[in-house]
């Protein structure tokens, strides 16, 4: 890439990041949203700060810990799922119900029934899981759906057996859908543990985050948001870098 | 009357009729009897939505007659395509993105559960004229070279019956005649019952043995032409007056209302 185009593809993304950061440290700055909105370098110099290492990154740990089990739970049931609408079709129609009526109800309406159900430890894998399954579930059954007409045609006159078909062109042709529905999913795992972890959970980010502001240590909490906004954030770039390989190669 | 071969391939009485979504039913074909001897070559000619394409998917398995039998050597034909001794080039060339042209072509050994023969996969390469590019994925290809490779894996498994679905419609004239050569030296060398769907009159007289011409709306055979030229076809045959009056002929039948005037 010539300096000129590398500017016009970089350039407008890299403004748009420092024009977001000056804002912030501005309105902090000057104290245009109130007190509780800290500037920029105020919430960097508290993260840089070894003095809070131990306690962010205790909280960190378990909620990272809590996302990454969140996120392979709710991918592999979410590919389980899908795969057996494919194995059993006649399963499809309710399966996709089930799913979707799962998803529809609000999780913290269903936080008092896991509350009864397992320890508090558990509810914000269980909330992570359960957000990552719906996402994962309709990425791989669209993902399944996506074989062109020509290349069945093609497997149908070669002769294929359907384990054959299935392994050499449907799973290959539901890899794009399905890398989509990877990357969509890291946000959505972050967000699932967080909120599972308003309901009783001991350590953690989202404790962190909501005793800091029932106490009013607001660097601390913008500390928290930050620190998980970032790590969603750069995981789901990966993904996306991952997703475009994907892309790339099986479209 | 002595008694004749069996043809390889039969269709009698055949008709096919889809349903669309308005509810409405159109009929694709209509009447169709069509015998093809083993070994032989035929070309079915006829103007775009004439139903010729629906004839080629009946004989691939891909449709069923709504009325009529279709039967390749007595046998559904599902069976010769279970049995991996069918050859087909779709129009679109259906190569898989993710694979490169070797692995392409290769494709009907490990959906069959043989061992590749790569020697023979290598040979086909060279004989579509694709050496060099084994390794490029087909995105990396031109429109020729795809259908190249299309026709490559059709034959990789030197099947009994292949079918041949406007394989070069998208070729330029000079790629397409190029094509047109190298396929009649392939089919040369061995037996291999054919049916070619074209709209190209050249093409279906220099290839085929016997040319059958169809009418649309419905779909019907209109007349049948045998091919008188020898073979093995050399590309000079294209550049005789008896091939010209021949093209002349279809062509005229192709289009009656031109004929009326």
């Amino acid at each position: 890439m010539t300096p000129r185009a590398r500017l016009h593809r970089y350039g407008p993304p890299l403004l748009g990041i420092f024009l977001f950061c000056l804002a912030w440290q501005l309105i902090g700055t000057y104290r245009l949203a109130g007190l509780t909105w800290p500037p920029l370098t105020a919430v960097l110099a508290y993260l840089a700060d070894p003095a809070h290492h131990q306690l962010l990154g205790r909280a960190a740990r378990t909620t990272f810990a809590a996302v990454t089990l969140g996120y392979l739970t709710g991918t592999g049931i979410g590919l389980a799922l899908a795969l057996l609408t494919r194995l059993f079709r006649p399963a499809r129609a309710g399966i996709d119900r089930l799913v979707a009526l799962v998803h529809a109800t609000p999780a913290i309406a269903l936080a008092p029934v896991f509350m009864i159900l397992m320890s508090r430890e558990t509810i914000p894998v269980a909330i992570s899981a359960l957000a990552v399954t719906y996402l994962i579930y309709v990425a791989a059954t669209s993902g399944l759906e996506a074989t062109k007409a020509a290349h069945a045609d093609l497997f149908r006159t070669l002769g294929a057996r359907p384990l054959t078909a299935f392994w050499r062109l449907e799973l290959p042709s539901a890899l794009p859908a399905l890398a989509s529905g990877l990357k969509l999913a890291v946000p959505v795992s972050f967000m699932g543990a967080i909120v599972g972890e308003w309901f009783g959970a001991s350590r953690g980010l989202g404790l962190l985050m909501i005793s800091a502001m029932q106490n009013f240590q607001i660097p601390l909490l913008w500390a928290a948001v930050l620190l998980t906004t970032l790590t969603s954030l750069i995981l789901y770039g990966l993904l996306g870098l991952f997703e475009a390989a994907v892309h790339r190669r099986f479209r | 009357m002595p008694q004749a071969i069996p043809d390889a391939i039969r269709l009698d009485g055949v008709s096919k009729s889809f349903r669309l979504d308005d509810g409405k039913t159109v009929t694709a074909l209509e009447g169709i009897d069509l015998g093809l001897r083993e070994g032989e070559f035929v070309a079915v000619l006829g103007p775009s939505g004439c139903g010729k394409s629906t004839v080629l998917r009946l004989i691939a398995g891909l449709e069923t007659a709504s009325t009529g039998a279709v039967r390749i050597e007595g046998r559904a034909p599902s069976e010769l395509a279970a049995a991996h001794r069918l050859g087909v080039a779709f129009q679109d060339h259906a190569l898989l993105p993710w694979l490169s042209v070797a692995q392409n072509i290769a494709l009907p050994y490990r959906v069959a559960g043989s061992k590749v023969d790569h020697a023979r996969v290598d040979a086909l390469i060279e004989l579509v004229g694709l050496t060099g590019f084994r390794d490029a994925r087909p995105s990396q290809l031109s429109g020729g070279m795809r259908q190249r490779a299309s026709i490559a894996r059709a034959l990789v498994l030197d099947p009994d019956v292949l079918l041949l679905d406007e394989p070069f419609g998208a070729l330029d004239a000079v790629t397409r005649r190029h094509m047109n050569v190298e396929l009649q030296r392939i089919w040369g060398t061995r037996t291999l019952t054919t049916l070619l769907v074209t709209h190209s009159v050249d093409e279906a007289i220099f290839l085929a043995d016997r040319i059958i011409v169809m009418t649309g709306r419905p779909g019907r055979i209109l007349r049948e032409v045998t091919v008188p030229f020898p073979r093995p076809r050399d590309p000079s045959v294209l550049r005789t007056p008896e091939f010209h009056a021949l093209v002349d002929e279809l062509t005229l039948a192709l289009d009656p209302e031109e004929a009326a005037l």
